[in-house]
């Protein structure tokens, strides 16, 4: 079954509209196809943009956005993903028992405590102590 | 010790809190240890999988491997669990083994915590599906936002871990920013 459709008017700048006919015609399809296919482009680049989920995420965190606009967006698992993950926010961890204080590493680990650095660190370290 | 609660965590969170202590390089926050708040503050369980997830993980020179050596060094804090033999259908919604036998565990201990770093991809729906309790599902970040507001680990160093991830791992940002706000910032 064929979607829904929806009736758009708009103005826009003239020069726009003759080139879009000239393409239009070059292409021998209608106006409002290369307009939509145009639009569908425009969203589809928009919602695999990092910038734009990062702002979408902060509008939805702050409640400026509802479910039904994340999934229109992003679609349902995402916006399920999210649901879930702000609901837990307000959410407490268990309080963590803590005695006295937290043990000395000597105590607490079974053996050295490793310390990786690229190697790139480790060679200016060796500069600068030598230095 | 019988009042800490129980927690049961996945590979990933233990290499995520492990890889800031061993992270030689002038980017990681130094001053505390979260790997140690966490097994030191509650009562920690673990499927067999993941021991042998953390030994698979060491052999290498890199950052990972060291971060599983800093793990299988404070192994005897950790309560392992011979979870395969006992579980009748495997979790599958395309999680890991070691994933899928934390979540058995962590419905079989009626655990309090669940924390996995699952959050950012859509893994995170899962793993809230098949807990039998989602309230008790917590993520890495959340869980130091709250060491850190308890006094148990610096602020400071909260705030400087969330950016280490933020930039090493890709985490979602303004999820973390939100735990700031909450309780970093409050």
């Amino acid at each position: 079954m064929p979607e829904e459709k929806t009736r758009v008017d708009f103005n826009a700048p003239a020069s726009i509209v003759e080139r879009a006919d000239n393409v239009a015609e070059l292409l021998d399809i209608s106006r409002t196809r290369l307009l939509i296919d145009a639009l569908q482009d425009e969203l589809d680049e928009l919602i695999n943009e990092e910038g734009f989920r990062a702002h979408l995420r902060d509008a939805y965190y702050d409640e400026r956005i509802d479910f039904q606009t994340v999934k229109s967006v992003l679609g349902q698992e995402e916006a399920m993903r999210m649901n879930l993950l702000r609901a837990s926010i307000d959410r407490e961890p268990p309080e963590p028992q803590l005695k006295a204080e937290l043990p000395t590493d000597e105590k607490f680990y079974d053996g050295e405590v490793p310390v990786w650095q690229s190697e790139e660190a480790a060679d200016n370290e060796d500069v600068e102590s030598s230095a | 010790m019988a009042d800490r609660p129980i927690s049961v965590v996945d590979t990933n969170v233990l290499l995520n809190l492990a890889t800031p202590v061993v992270d030689g390089r002038p980017a990681a926050p130094t001053g505390a240890d979260p790997l140690k708040a966490l097994l030191v503050t509650y009562n920690v369980h673990v499927p067999a999988s993941v021991v042998g997830e953390l030994s698979m993980a060491t052999g290498s020179d890199d950052l990972l491997s060291a971060a599983a050596k800093l793990v299988l060094n404070a192994s005897h804090h950790l309560t392992t669990h011979d979870v395969d033999a006992k579980i009748d259908e495997p979790l599958d919604y395309g999680l890991d083994q070691g994933e899928s036998d934390g979540i058995w565990l962590a419905n079989d201990l009626e655990a309090a915590l669940f924390i996995t770093d699952e959050f950012n991809s859509t893994n995170y729906l899962f793993v809230s599906l098949a807990l039998d309790d989602r309230n008790t599902l917590f993520t890495t970040p959340h869980v130091l936002c709250k060491f850190a507001s308890q006094g148990i680990i610096p602020p400071e160093y909260v705030d400087a871990a969330l950016s280490y991830y933020g930039d090493t791992k890709q985490w979602d940002e303004q999820y973390l920013n939100r735990l700031r706000h909450k309780y970093l910032r409050d």
